[in-house]
């Protein structure tokens, strides 16, 4: 509950139906998907339920964002930011913290076809985006979360990896203008969006130094830094033809594939051969997807549900898979790319199990090329959250993963999460095989106490293990805790942070939580 | 103390840090450092210094912090210093010269990556890449003894849009001295671990993004050497192609070419592209005035290059989906009247695309060059153009670079003019600013703000940018050491 007089000033600001700090609204905000694990990460009873934020807010626009975190200064308020909302790192790390729900802020600013990119306010999501853009024969870079998350939040504030990587690249490197309510209130413009005259959303870095460093890193600070209301990023070329025939009813889509894709799905048999195989397509700049999953995660990718994954037996079976799609804008592109693929083949003696052993159903293609695949992984246990999470070379990736499968097998034989061999990793390329990264997503049962303390047992031994063994920085670095571990061996780069995170919000007023700190 | 025994003093702590041989107080040597081909005016410094090792430069900036005395770093052996941002602005100052860092400490060809100190130069790196088949995204026709480290520093634009992944591309990571002498090592680089324990396990330091929920790489860049010292850094490669097919087409229409040269970005098609008015052009690629003065009176106002490439068993077949997809695409545009020239042999272009140049190609046609540079959309363009030409219609060179995935373009007006005459110098002076004023007050972005347009550029910009930048500056250089008075750091 808020004090009357700051839950006046709020009303006043985004209307009296846009803000509530009632019991019903505030609880139900306290829940997320795999809270109950974040909580048992941090010692707490494994319930899937944060602090109760004091209300919710939906402001429509930047004004009135701005106004909110000027009251929120004023009385000492912390606020959490969310634009889709799905994940524990959107929930309020005390009970003096209010959620900017920013739902309300829906629209898609500009497609600009010329220039190629688009501006979008937070809660446009990657489907609703894409299906403008592919009017104009372009796409958008979505995270492998899939097409229902918001751009904005994957470019600003979360990560960043996606299936279509290769082609796509990552969500922080695409990032252009951008419109920013820092933590004190100020809105901040990056780039030619911060012109007095003629501001347009071109360029988001300068003039001079790039303010994109402070915004973000690697991982994004999740609300820690401010809230970020327009964005503009990249479009890239719609890789095939954007005519789509699609029938049938939900979830049994039949799709006619498009002109002109072809996927390939290889068993490379080693890491060692994968690794060649890995650098030796990217180097050809062919692939649209291009990205090594376990045997399992490759079953699950192609299966709807769990009686489905279970006849997968062909590629289940694979040992040291690669999944390679190519894709083309017109017939001789096809072929070429088909060509280069076929050399390749023949060079490191693989086999495409697609067309001789297997067949897909038409709908992975499609999901494909909505970035729909990641969503699989809930199919086992309902469960998943990734650990590690570092990127550099495919070799580190892959190193990685050999290194970890015993610690992965140990949680595995007790049962506390789900088996995948220890294999259970996703490798994607970048910009044509310039950097990968790797994430090892592990299944667990949310509803299961043991399975969820196992869980963040396990999570926690792979940042140990990281650590030790200089394998990089993983995904979720964040957090006092979390930097206090890391940073010592990461050139103390925890209190540059820390600096950072005064510099900008003096009075502590964006929920750190998921960031760090001035402490 | 009095100036010369605090003079003395510092000639004296710095011996003892990097050797009395690397330090000069030669008024010959200094005067060099008080001013370059810009009309920026500033001081001399105090003295030179010459390190040769990362812990010199943290041991100097740290003295620095003591002493209080100012820091220009300088990295490029080029006589041809441009742009005043290495000329001091405050009397106790001294040039930080890093040219005898000059290590290529790794070639990756796996990874596609390079290790280099500051002192690498284009006319090295090159030839010791393409000796491993690989290639650099260089700049147009870099000047072979430019520091490569401080162009990527500075993001002088790559002429391949389809690599140019992010504005900052292709710096990976950096190991950096702050401005409180603390060092720092950014991307992948910060560990854990040490680079070597990190290369032990297969890292090579190929993502500049992080540590972790920051990236400072991308404030170091761009920041004229204000906020840190850069000891090393990697770069991102290409490999050399086997075969490249250049294509020139000229016409008196930009609008034309503009939109052909998009549809080639847009679809990834070419690697080299970009669009140069004939003037330019002739300067490129020609080496004495008449032959620039011929050259560009056959060609056409407005010309666009861009190369295909391949590699491999494969490169015909590439090269032919290539040719006739943008065949295509000219046929769906109604572009195909678009005239092909031949007046240039295409080996000479590959030079100025593929090489370094040993004197700057913008000084072949009156030994002297004002630039006026910027970033823009493409619907300003033709505005720009307008503008410029009217306040200056002769010997001027220009020079658009779509980077960034074709996002933006760099916008290039070089004036030319002959230094040796007053009077044109002169007028020259009060064009640049005029023009430049102009383009600013017509929305153009100047992302690069170095001398006296700094002043003009953040006025043009919401005050909070500045207000940020400061911020920014007051954490990594707080007593602000580094380069003081560049960019909206007033001394
Ligand atoms: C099952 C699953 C799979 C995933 N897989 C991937 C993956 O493959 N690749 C990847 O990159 N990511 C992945 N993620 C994380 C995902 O990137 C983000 O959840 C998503 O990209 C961001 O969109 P969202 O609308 O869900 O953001 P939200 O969940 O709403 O927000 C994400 C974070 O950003 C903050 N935030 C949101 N909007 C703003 C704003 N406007 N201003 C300031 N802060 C804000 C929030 O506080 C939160 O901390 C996955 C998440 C899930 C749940």
């Amino acid at each position: 509950m808020l004090q009357k007089q700051v839950l006046e000033q709020f009303q006043k600001i985004v209307g009296p139906e846009n803000v509530d700090d009632g019991e019903v609204m505030t609880n139900a905000y306290s829940y997320n998907w795999c809270m109950e694990f974040v909580n048992s990460m941090e010692g707490k009873e494994p319930l899937p339920f944060s602090s109760i934020p004091k209300a919710v807010l939906l402001p429509s626009n930047v004004e009135e964002v701005q106004q909110i975190v000027r009251i929120c200064n004023k009385y000492n308020i912390q606020f959490k930011a969310q634009s889709t909302g799905l994940g524990p790192w959107n929930q309020p790390s005390s009970d003096n913290c209010v959620i900017l729900d920013l739902r309300r802020m829906n629209k898609i600013i500009k497609i600009d076809e010329r220039n190629l990119f688009a501006v979008v306010e937070p809660y446009v999501s990657g489907a609703q985006l894409q299906a403008e853009t592919m009017k104009v024969g372009l796409m958008v870079h979505m995270p492998g979360a899939g097409p229902q998350v918001s751009p904005l939040a994957s470019a600003t504030s979360m990560n960043g990896p996606g299936f279509t990587s290769p082609h796509t690249g990552h969500s922080a490197r695409n990032v252009l203008g951008v419109e920013w309510v820092l933590p004190d209130g100020e809105i901040l413009k990056l780039g030619s969006t911060g012109l007095k005259n003629n501001s347009d959303w071109y360029i988001g870095d300068g003039p001079g130094p790039s303010l994109r460093g402070i915004m973000r890193g690697w991982a994004g600070a999740k609300s820690g830094i401010g809230v970020f209301t327009k964005v503009a990023f990249k479009l890239f070329p719609y890789p095939c033809s954007t005519k789509f025939k699609l029938s049938g009813i939900s979830p049994n889509y039949e799709f006619e594939i498009p002109d002109y894709m072809k996927l390939y799905v290889i068993d490379c048999k080693s890491y060692n051969h994968l690794e060649k195989v890995f650098l030796k397509i990217e180097e050809e700049e062919i692939s649209f997807i291009c990205s090594h999953l376990s045997s399992y995660g490759l079953g699950a990718i192609f299966s709807n549900s769990i009686e489905s994954l279970l006849d997968k037996i062909p590629i289940v079976g694979m040992k040291v898979p690669l999944v390679v799609l190519i894709a083309a804008r017109t017939k001789r592109e096809f072929e070429y790319k088909q060509k280069v693929m076929s050399k390749i083949m023949i060079d490191f003696k693989l086999e495409n199990v697609i067309g001789s052993k297997y067949n897909p159903n038409s709908l992975f293609y499609a999901e494909a090329l909505r970035s729909n695949l990641g969503l699989h992984g809930f199919i086992a246990t309902g469960g998943f959250q990734s650990s590690k999470g570092q990127c550099d070379t495919v070799k580190v990736c892959l190193k990685t993963t050999k290194m970890s499968i015993p610690l992965k097998k140990k949680y595995i034989k007790r049962g506390v999460i789900g088996n995948d061999f220890g294999e259970g990793v996703w490798i994607t390329s970048y910009e044509s095989g310039h950097y990968f990264h790797i994430e090892s997503p592990t299944m667990f049962d949310q509803t299961d106490e043991k399975s969820v303390k196992g869980m963040a047992e396990n999570m926690e031994e792979n940042h140990q293990f990281d650590l030790i063994k200089h394998l990089g920085a993983p995904f979720f670095v964040e957090g006092d805790k979390m930097h206090d571990l890391f940073g010592p061996e990461m050139m103390n780069y925890h209190i540059w942070l820390r600096k950072i995170k005064k510099a900008f919000d003096p009075n502590g007023i964006a929920d750190s939580g998921f960031y760090i700190s001035a402490k | 103390m009095n100036d010369y025994e605090s003079e003395d003093t510092l000639f004296h702590s710095l011996a003892k840090i990097c050797g009395s041989k690397n330090i000069t107080i030669d008024p010959q040597n200094l005067k060099l450092y008080s001013n370059d081909m810009s009309f920026f005016k500033g001081n001399s410094p105090n003295l030179i210094t010459w390190p040769s090792k990362t812990q010199e430069v943290v041991k100097i900036i740290k003295l620095a912090n003591q002493m209080e005395f100012s820091i220009i770093p300088v990295s490029s052996s080029s006589k041809y210093r441009h742009h005043g941002d290495t000329i001091p602005r405050k009397d106790n100052s001294i040039i930080m010269n890093l040219t005898k860092m000059r290590k290529v400490i790794s070639i990756d060809k796996k990874n596609r990556v390079v290790m280099i100190e500051p002192g690498v130069t284009f006319e090295e790196l090159i030839p010791k890449l393409r000796k491993k088949s690989l290639r650099l995204l260089l700049p147009l026709y870099p000047t072979g003894t430019k520091s490569v480290l401080t162009s990527v520093l500075e993001r002088e634009p790559i002429i391949i849009p389809r690599y140019h992944w992010d504005t900052s591309d292709p710096l990976l990571c950096t190991e950096v001295v702050f401005g409180t002498g603390d060092l720092f090592r950014t991307g992948t680089a910060a560990g854990p671990g040490t680079l070597s324990q990190q290369k032990k396990v297969g890292q090579a330091h190929v993502n500049p993004m992080g540590p972790t929920q920051f990236s400072p790489y991308r404030v170091i860049q761009g920041a004229q050497g204000s906020l840190g010292i850069v000891t090393w850094a990697t770069l991102k490669l290409e490999l050399v192609p086997t075969v490249q097919k250049v294509f020139h087409y000229h016409s008196n229409n930009i609008e034309e070419l503009l939109d052909f040269q998009q549809k080639l970005v847009k679809y990834r098609l070419c690697d080299e592209t970009f669009i140069l008015n004939n003037l330019n052009l002739a300067c490129l690629v020609k080496k004495t005035r008449n032959e620039i003065e011929d050259l560009a009176n056959s060609l056409l106002k407005w010309n666009l290059i861009y190369i295909l490439a391949g590699r491999g068993d494969l490169t015909n077949d590439k090269l032919n989906y290539l040719e006739g997809d943008i065949n295509d695409l000219m046929g769906d545009s109604n572009l195909e009247h678009l005239e092909s020239s031949n007046l240039i042999d295409r080996n000479e272009i590959l030079e100025c695309t593929n090489n370094y140049t040993s004197e700057p190609w913008r000084t072949r046609y009156k030994c002297s060059y004002q630039d006026i540079f910027f970033i823009s959309n493409f619907e300003n363009i033709s505005n720009y153009i307008k503008k410029v030409e009217l306040k200056y219609p002769e010997n001027l060179g220009i020079y658009f670079q779509p980077i960034n995935q074709g996002t933006s373009y760099h916008c290039e007006f070089d004036l030319y003019y002959d230094s040796k005459n007053e009077k044109e110098t002169k007028d020259l002076q009060g064009k640049f600013n005029e023009i430049s004023i102009d383009l600013m007050d017509s929305g153009a972005f100047f992302n690069r703000p170095y001398g006296y347009w700094a002043k003009e550029v953040y006025a043009r910009h919401i005050e909070e940018t500045s207000i940020a930048l400061r911020k920014v500056k007051s954490i990594f250089d707080p007593k602000n050491v580094l380069n003081p008075g560049v960019l909206c750091f007033d001394e």
